[in-house]
């Protein structure tokens, strides 16, 4: 189908589409006033039922903790997907040479950049890791602090280039935490059924509200999230940094 | 007012697509697909939003206090780590095409022409 008829026959789409795109937003309960009952239901009682301050992760690792096992496995496939396609083709080795594109200069690194940098790297790594441990009691939790963690890691590529990010981030230290993390989750499941219990059921003891340990069961299945989260994410810069170096000389073209 | 997030999430899919539809580029139509994406954001945080409400923590605040639906909340996180593996993953898919193909362009494949 050649782009014009193509853009036609979206256009028709979006014509025979709209009104009903219309008439359902004039149906749409009204803004700023939700009916959606679940929800409030949790507000009323989930600090009393947890044990935990932050309802977003009560819903995340317990009311719903069965969602987040198969986003979980979501991310392991993209992962593994993302991986699978770019592993063992440029950059494996590591003195690897940048690739080079034609008419474009390499420059050399500011110190500045370097510094700065440094400084930061360990700080917004340690940020990740207190955003990952508060998941219970404020804002925060696995899937942030892993992305914080994965990005404070990038940073030391920005500031030390690339031979000194290849020698400390090892792909074999993050394919585990990336299958671990994942399997940890999958696994505090199963501590529920051992009891004959429901699958996740929260079987450890839950602690006090507003404090960091508490919970119970949701404090394991947010370390494993943030294992898998920050592994994967850390992964995918690898391999995708992997991807700047020069074409090997027996890769085919 | 009560029109408005709703036909925003809808304009948003709209462009969305029109940008996949007529891309020239295999990175340009993921960043489309984030703007699809997006668009799914915005109606679910819409349709948990409540006026003069705080965030569902209840840390600085007693329970009972209202608070916006943390369900759609914990959604809206979900989808947001998701969107960013699978970008990553098309990503990669664009970059092993330009390797064997020499082009990003989906015209330029042969099931298209």
């Amino acid at each position: 189908m050649n782009p014009k008829w193509r853009l036609a026959v979206f256009l028709l789409a979006c014509l025979v589409v709209a009104p009903g795109v219309v008439g359902l937003a004039l149906h749409m309960p009204r803004f700023g006033a939700p009916v959606l009952a679940l929800g409030d239901a949790i507000n009323a009682q989930g600090t009393a039922q947890r044990h935990v301050s932050n309802m977003v992760s009560a819903v995340n690792f317990d009311y719903r903790g069965f969602d987040t096992l198969g986003e979980e496995f979501m991310l392991l496939c993209a992962v593994t997907g993302t991986v699978v396609l770019l592993r063992g083709a440029r950059g494996e080795a590591l003195d690897a040479r940048p690739g080079i594109v034609p008419g474009r200069p390499i420059l050399p690194r500011s110190e500045a950049v370097t510094l700065v940098a440094r400084v930061f790297a360990p700080l917004i790594i340690l940020f990740g890791v207190y955003v990952a441990a508060h998941a219970m009691t404020t804002p925060g939790g696995g899937f942030q602090g892993g992305v914080i963690v994965a990005s404070g890691l990038l940073l030391v590529f920005l500031g030390d280039g690339y031979q000194t990010w290849r020698a400390l981030v090892k792909s074999r230290v993050l394919d585990a935490c990336e299958g671990g993390g994942a399997a940890l989750y999958a696994l505090c499941g199963f501590a529920g059924m051992c009891l004959r219990l429901p699958f996740l059921s929260n079987v450890l003891p839950l602690g006090t509200a507003k404090e960091v340990f508490s919970g119970g069961l949701m404090l394991l299945e947010n370390l494993g999230v943030t294992l898998a989260v920050g592994g994967g994410f850390s992964l995918i810069f690898l391999e995708f940094l992997e991807e700047t170096r020069a074409r090997k000389p027996d890769e085919p073209k | 007012m009560n029109l408005l997030p709703w036909l925003v999430a809808a304009w948003l899919l709209g462009v969305g697509l029109y940008g996949i539809v007529t891309s020239r580029n295999f990175v340009h139509l993921v960043g489309c697909l984030s703007v699809v994406q997006s668009s799914t954001y915005v109606l679910l945080l819409a349709a948990g939003f409540r006026w003069r409400a705080i965030a569902p923590i209840f840390y600085d605040h007693p329970p009972g206090t209202p608070a916006v639906d943390p369900v759609l909340q914990a959604l809206v996180l979900t989808d947001v780590v998701i969107g960013a593996t699978v970008t990553a993953l098309l990503l990669a898919m664009a970059l092993q095409l330009h390797k064997k193909r020499e082009t990003l362009d989906p015209e330029e494949l042969r099931p298209m022409r």
